[in-house]
């Protein structure tokens, strides 16, 4: 239904989205995830038409969308970003405008918009003025006029911002019913809502796609961020790991700090083996104090993308993500507690009987059109600051 | 052709349902009937001659023309790029071209309106007894609307070149002021024979072609053609900015 080949859209020199490739089937729900800027609204408005590509094609519904425009667009109910409607009409007036840029006979367009507005709930402000709705109203008047023409591909750029948890719900259970009928790719940043709603996720990452595949491909894939935690008392450490190594389906065992008269172990494994630890511990007669499982989230895996932050794993997965060169990020921590390397912070205050710190020297081009007269190279570029001859 | 009506249905009701549009409807009544009083005051109580200087022989039509025009076309383009609302039509399925010519036609529309208020002085004075030539007048309200037509799709030009109404408006007057500024471009043609520089003049002297045939009521096919002509090219560069601007 949706088709993307090399996809690419530069803006001057700066490359939006880069050589983006998918495809997705009738009734597949894919979510868009990435940070802002990562290229999801540029990509969204390339599949409707709205920015011709740089590079690559789109066919929606087998249709071109540059080439067959008219007909790719008559496929796509679209969404955007910030819900663009005209706020000087009543709501239905909206979705008559709509049903009418889409060729709809009247009555048909009647009887659809009472059944687009009963689904998205707001039969009873089908009267009011769209520019005195709230901003969560307004984003299912907006959700309306996508849906109004039965489309085959339904494009929603950020769906549920501004929207209550219990509208999120209702909009979340709203796009898994449409599944059945229409092609849905939801950008979103909330984690949970795509994990919970698209059977497919994209990742992308600076124009790029970082990720592809269903929320359980994608954590079998980074299988390796799974761990069985072990903190137990035993009279030797070293003699533990080694035995807990040779568990069936234990791929490495780090042994961390010891904590009081408890040593820290995390065992690395594709599933949950806390009950053969608990066995080998319960045989040997270590003295448990915790043991815990720690399954990959969709959240851990696009913190991990998003962020660059390098896994503990050696990264012997070929994907996009593991390939980037590791970062030594101070962000946000990451999702799963583990440590962070962090940059030196450094004051900017003058510390008293510290040497005073070294200006950077300032390059700057000498504009003043008086300097030197005729003799002035103006390609020349005159340094100020530090010592300046 | 559908989409064009789709979208002209739109702005129309766009036009009426903001503020602004009422309140230039209200203050180009005002300046209309103003000036209407006073041609039939100045030229002692001859009404054809009254409406045929409000409908383009006198000089605050063009003033109207440079300044209204821009004014109602400002936020066609421009105000909705900013709110989206281009997004929204743009991937609708309909044409660039229609959403262009459909907001032209509504703007023109909108002056017609106005420019029709000299109907109803026509039908006052002639009700009290004033003998009106109808055909004339109504050439010369075609032809203003003709006018009309060309200086929205002007200023549709400018609403296309910014996303701030303000400056696609005085964007507008200025591009107004240069078109009908065209015709005293003959001082600068003396290096031309005199057939050449007239026959270059014919080709952009708005004024001449408007005051010369539907003024006069005269309704020549050639002035129309000029004015239809000079409108598409304009409608013409909107689209085409319309079209660069998914590039910007």
């Amino acid at each position: 239904m949706i088709t993307v080949t090399n996809l690419t859209r530069t803006f001057g020199t700066f490359t939006a989205v880069d050589d983006l490739s998918f495809h997705l089937e009738k009734g597949e729900v894919a979510g868009f995830l990435g940070v802002n800027g990562a290229g999801k609204t540029t990509t969204m408005r390339m599949l409707t038409g709205f920015l011709p590509a740089t590079r690559g094609s789109v066919q929606i519904a087998g249709f071109d969308v540059m080439r067959q425009s008219l007909e790719a667009r008559s496929h796509i109910g679209y969404l955007p970003e910030g819900v663009p409607l005209y706020g000087e009409h009543r709501l239905r007036e909206m979705l008559e405008f709509q049903a009418r840029l889409h060729h709809m006979p009247r009555r048909e367009a009647k009887s659809r918009i009472a059944e687009v507005l009963a689904r998205v709930e707001l039969t009873d402000r089908a009267e009011h003025l769209i520019g005195k709705l709230s901003k969560g109203l307004r984003q299912r008047a907006g959700l309306a006029v996508a849906l109004l023409p039965s489309p085959d591909v339904l494009i929603l750029d950020e769906p549920t911002s501004g929207l209550d948890p219990i509208q999120r719900i209702s909009v979340r259970n709203l796009i898994s019913e449409l599944a059945a009928e229409h092609t849905v790719l939801v950008s979103s940043h909330i984690l949970p809502e795509i994990e919970a709603v698209c059977r497919r996720v994209i990742i992308l990452h600076q124009g790029r796609m970082a990720a592809s595949g269903t929320p359980e491909e994608l954590m079998r894939e980074f299988k390796r961020e799974s761990a069985v935690t072990l903190e137990a008392f035993m009279p030797d450490p070293t003699e533990a790991a080694r035995l807990l190594g040779t568990i069936p389906g234990v791929e490495e065992v780090e042994q961390g700090e010891r904590l009081g008269i408890h040593t820290l172990f995390k065992i690395r494994c594709d599933e949950d083996l806390r009950e053969d630890v608990g066995a080998l511990a319960a045989a040997k007669g270590w003295a448990l104090r915790e043991l815990s499982f720690e399954k990959p989230s969709l959240e851990r895996i696009f913190a991990r993308i998003a962020f660059e932050v390098e896994g503990p794993t050696d990264g012997s997965s070929d994907s996009g993500p593991r390939d980037s060169a590791p970062v030594a990020t101070p962000v946000a921590a990451p999702i799963g507690g583990e440590p962070i390397e962090m940059t030196p912070i450094h004051s900017e205050l003058p510390i008293a009987g510290a040497a005073a710190p070294v200006e950077p020297k300032k390059i700057v081009y000498n504009l003043n059109p008086f300097d030197k007269g005729r003799d002035r190279d103006l390609g020349k570029p005159k340094s100020t600051g530090g010592d300046d001859s | 052709m559908r989409g064009v009506l789709i979208v002209f249905r739109r702005e129309m009701a766009g036009l009426f349902l903001t503020p602004l549009g009422w309140v230039l409807f209200l203050l180009a009544l005002v300046v209309n009937g103003l000036y209407f009083t006073a041609y039939i005051q100045v030229t002692g109580g001859d009404v054809g001659t009254s409406l045929s200087l409000a409908l383009g022989d006198g000089y605050p039509f063009w003033v109207v023309m440079v300044l209204l025009p821009p004014l109602l076309t400002m936020r066609m383009v421009s105000e909705e790029a900013r709110s989206g609302m281009l997004e929204f039509l743009l991937t609708a399925p309909i044409r660039d071209v229609s959403v262009i010519v459909g907001k032209a036609l509504a703007a023109t529309c909108f002056l017609a309106l106005l420019l029709s208020s000299n109907l109803v002085y026509a039908l006052i004075c002639s009700g009290l007894g004033a003998t009106l030539d109808w055909g004339h007048i109504l050439t010369a309200l075609f032809g203003a609307v003709l006018v009309s037509g060309l200086f929205c799709s002007i200023g549709i030009v400018a609403s296309t070149l910014t996303n701030t109404p303000l400056l696609a408006a005085f964007l507008g007057f200025f591009l107004n002021v240069v078109m009908l500024s065209m015709r005293f471009l003959e001082g600068a043609l003396k290096s031309f024979d005199a057939s050449t520089r007239e026959a270059l003049m014919r080709k952009v002297d708005i004024v001449a072609h408007f005051q010369g045939s539907f003024v006069r009521g005269a309704l020549d096919s050639a002035d129309i053609v000029f004015f239809l002509a000079w409108t598409s090219v304009f409608l013409f560069l909107a689209t085409r900015l319309l079209e660069a601007r998914r590039w910007w």
